[in-house]
């Protein structure tokens, strides 16, 4: 046994041991045992054999939960229900597989009070309604805690969920839509085949009205969201893809009812309810796609601090919630902590790091009276700020709103397919009027069968679908083999771009160290400070601590971003990380610039340098990418002997050393102007700017969050190979939308002149326009079926994998 | 001509039967998280549900 049971984590040399379920297990630290003790307490022990992901590493939860009884508090993230019940809307860090949303449940469950808990793994986000006489807020939380969940409730209005509402609502009407099409199309087959079998006249009748029963509900209730959209849009004055499909499905309702009625020859109730049901399916995949994207807005939110340090009158702090602070306020920011809100530096001069607004990882020099900004992160501290814009003035606020903005926008791809649906669908009621107009001149008696004709047969059905359905489809695929992409244009940029630039550090290897100073003994103390830290050379330290036969434990950790961790070990006060920080300025740290240093208050104990690996499948990666034709760089800040080794390795043509974030930039942007079109990968908050600059960022999935959340795709898993496989499958996207957009203008081409011409008989038309449409659609399901690999670039990987 | 006139009523009944189903299982949660319910049959013993809401949420 060599990980950890609860989080699968390796190890340390000093397990901490329990006996779970009868079974001995082994655990990383104590907050994992008392994580999977709480789990089998609750009776819960069967997560372990249900999850498909190991557990998020359990904390020692040092977070005041209570902090949150304060009815303050409780008024802006409780909301009362009726009666003695109220409702909260938790985010929740660590959900990992169906089996957590299956545990938080049940965990939730047990307690006293809780009516119903409901969990949406994908948004990370939990409702819970329950009796907050019977079990307070701060217990839940400290249940959640307990089971290893980091659990934090959200502001109140998130309880309105939009997302819910709108998947429900779009459910609802595509199934009121599909239902009535089918029975609509099925008595509709009975009248065209009775138009051959000389149906007589009674029964004729009964069926169409029985159609027009059908198509009402499709056309009054389930297309509402058309109606809607282009009253919306004649109000804005626009022309948008709601006018005329609100104005064709009014159209041929209301002209089928007058024939209906009148007895005329043909009615197209059928034919309507089909025309909404594709309609809104396409809609639905569509919306689908958008919120399977993640949630930068929840992103943000953990990032901001929900605590602050007010100072009173005597000099004292008392810790409120961020929420509460008012205009006016002082507060307290001790080192490493994040600043509640946005506010003017009051005593000394400190570095704060902005990278959450500006993306630069640099820390930048503060003055007092200087205004700082919330949601940054001190680095140097304490200092005290008074509070200048709370909620939401804050400049925070303000991004989160942007972005907000920004989602609600669509995809500029279904942008452009929807425009020139709507084109198409202007150009089509042109058609239908001219049409009208020359039949009326010709023979009245036919004007309405031949508009009719032309207005069903053309329907922009195929249209709609065909951006939809391929995107939706390739993102699926995309998710399947590890590749998540955030924003659904960058299908469409992956599939043009012609240069890849690499970062070198974390991207094409990973880190490794190797201890040069100080003794044997020091390796397991640095160990342990390590193992409170994500950074990746952090890891590494872990890692080559492996061997080692104990691991001491570390208390009173704190970490400080961009610098170091600090913590006591064995009675000692010890920190790891930069030189300057761990040796606190006291001795010459320019000799140790690019290693990791652990030192006690004397001085060093043990230096380690970075060594790196190159990541598995790096070469292979970069190999299918060139036989794909892209040009291939290797962009790096580190010394030029480092990186030429590592470009040797993998092939890449070129590659520039000692590259600082703007000189990265400015070769991205020589790049991009001299024509070429740049995917940039990258795995760390350095890379944001980089990343910012080019056409297309990639981001390792085990990166930093904020790197993932600036990126355009998130490899999963860290897997380079994934990269070239997501571009081929990117190109198919972009060719079976090519093929998909042909087919619906030579099909329209096709048939629209017999219509014209009111050669086109009614069953004809109805089965024209759901073939087409379902045309469509199959052929999206191809993308990523059939593989097609080059052979030179299958050649290409299998050269490296033997 | 008669069972066509007793079985097209019957049809509509089985529609409005079926999309009032559709209706109540959309607003009653069943179409909101398609993930855990797949692993309730694979516990031993399902723990008792907490007790059930007394009324539909809005």
């Amino acid at each position: 046994m060599s990980a950890c049971f609860h989080c699968h984590e390796p190890l340390p040399h000093e397990p901490v041991l329990a006996r779970i379920g009868g079974e001995p297990c082994a655990f990383c630290c104590i907050g994992c045992r008392a994580a999977a003790e709480w789990i089998e307490q609750l009776g819960l022990g069967d997560y372990y054999r249900l999850r498909s992901a190991p557990a998020r590493k359990a904390e020692q939860s040092t977070e005041a939960s209570a902090t949150w009884s304060c009815p303050e508090l409780d008024r802006h993230v409780v909301r009362p229900l009726d009666g003695a019940r109220s409702e909260v809307c938790l985010l929740i860090e660590g959900v990992r597989c169906a089996a957590c949303v299956w545990l938080i449940e049940r965990s939730l469950g047990t307690l006293p009070g809780v009516a119903q808990v409901q969990v949406n793994a994908a948004a990370a986000r939990c409702r819970v309604v329950w009796d907050p006489a019977r079990t307070p807020l701060p217990a839940l939380l400290d249940n959640l805690a307990r089971t290893g969940y980091r659990a934090l409730p959200l502001d109140a209005r998130a309880l309105d969920d939009a997302r819910r509402r709108e998947t429900r609502d779009a459910l609802k009407r595509l199934a009121v839509a599909g239902f009535g099409s089918m029975q609509a199309m099925m008595y509709g087959v009975a009248l065209y085949v009775g138009a051959f079998q000389d149906m007589d006249a009674s029964t004729r009748e009964l069926l169409r009205w029985i159609g027009f029963l059908l198509a009402t509900p499709v056309v009054l209730y389930a297309a509402r969201p058309f109606f809607a959209g282009a009253l919306r849009n004649l109000r804005a004055r626009r022309l948008g893809m709601d006018v005329p499909v609100a104005l064709a499905v009014s159209l041929i309702y209301a002209a089928s009812l007058a024939e209906a009625l009148r007895g005329g020859a043909e009615v197209y109730f059928d034919s309507v309810s089909m025309f909404v049901f594709f309609l809104l399916l396409g809609r639905f995949l569509e919306m689908r796609a958008r919120h399977r994207s993640g949630d930068l807005v929840d992103a943000l939110a953990r990032l901001t601090p929900m605590f602050a340090d007010r100072c009173r009158a005597d000099g004292a702090f008392e810790r409120i919630g961020a929420a509460e602070l008012r205009v006016g306020d002082v507060v307290h920011v001790a080192e490493g902590g994040g600043v509640p809100a946005d506010g003017v530096l009051l005593d000394r001069a400190c570095h704060v790091d902005e990278a959450l607004l500006t993306g630069e990882a640099e820390p930048v020099a503060r003055h007092p009276g200087d205004s700082l900004i919330a949601g940054s992160v001190l680095q140097d501290g304490p200092v005290r700020l008074r509070v200048e814009r709370v909620g939401a003035d804050t400049a925070l606020a303000g991004i989160v709103a942007l972005v907000h903005r920004a989602q609600a926008e669509r995809p500029r791809l279904a942008l452009a397919g929807e425009r020139a649906a709507a084109r198409f669908v202007a150009r089509v009621l042109a058609l239908t009027a001219l049409t009208a107009l020359g039949w009326s001149l010709l023979d009245p008696s036919r004007v309405l069968t031949a508009t009719l004709a032309v207005l069903v047969v053309s329907c922009p059905c195929a249209f709609a679908l065909a951006v939809p359905a391929a995107m939706t489809r390739a993102l699926a695929v995309l998710a399947h083999r590890g590749v998540l992409v955030a924003h659904a244009d960058a299908v469409e940029k992956l599939a043009e771009a012609d240069h890849v630039v690499f970062d070198k550090t974390g991207t094409l290897t990973s880190p490794h160290v190797q201890q040069v100073g100080g003794d044997a003994a020091a390796l397991p103390l640095a160990a342990a400070l390590a193992r409170a830290s994500s950074h990746p050379l952090a890891r590494a330290i872990v890692d080559i601590a492996a061997g080692e036969d104990a691991l001491p434990a570390a208390t009173d950790v704190a970490a400080h971003p961009g610098m170091g961790v600090e913590g006591t070990v064995t009675g000692r006060r010890l920190r790891l990380g930069r030189a300057d920080f761990a040796l606190r300025g006291t001795l010459d740290a320019h000799a140790l610039a690019d290693a990791v240093v652990l030192a006690d208050r004397h001085g060093v104990l043990a230096t380690f340098h970075p060594r790196e690996r190159l990541r598995d499948g790096a070469a292979a990666c970069v190999h299918a990418l060139q036989a794909q034709g892209l040009a291939v760089e290797v962009l790096s800040g580190d010394a030029a002997h480092r990186v030429g080794a590592i470009a040797q390795a993998i092939g890449a043509g070129q590659w520039h050393a000692r590259q600082t974030p703007a000189d990265k930039l400015a070769r991205l942007r020589e790049l991009r102007a001299e024509g070429a079109r740049v995917i940039a990968v990258g795995d760390g908050i350095n890379d944001a700017p980089v990343l910012a600059g080019a056409d297309i960022a990639v981001a390792m999935g085990n990166g930093t969050p904020l790197a993932q959340v600036s990126s355009d795709i998130v490899l999963t898993g860290g897997r380079l190979q994934a990269l070239p496989e997501a571009r081929r499958l990117a190109q198919q996207t972009l060719r079976i939308l090519g093929q998909n957009h042909r087919w619906s203008l030579c099909y329209n081409l096709c048939v629209v002149p017999p219509a014209a011409l009111g050669l086109m008989p009614p069953w004809l038309a109805a089965i024209g326009m759901s073939a087409s449409s379902l045309l469509v659609v199959l052929n999206a399901l191809r993308i990523g079926r059939a593989e097609s690999m080059p052979p030179a670039e299958a050649a290409a990987l299998r050269e490296v994998h033997a | 001509m008669t069972t066509m006139l007793i079985l097209i009523p019957l049809t509509f009944l089985l529609l409005l039967v079926a999309g009032a189903a559709f209706f109540w299982a959309v607003n009653h949660e069943q179409f909101d998280d398609l993930d855990s319910a797949g692993l309730l049959p694979l516990t031993d013993h399902a723990p008792e549900r907490p007790e059930p809401p007394e009324e539909p949420p809005p």
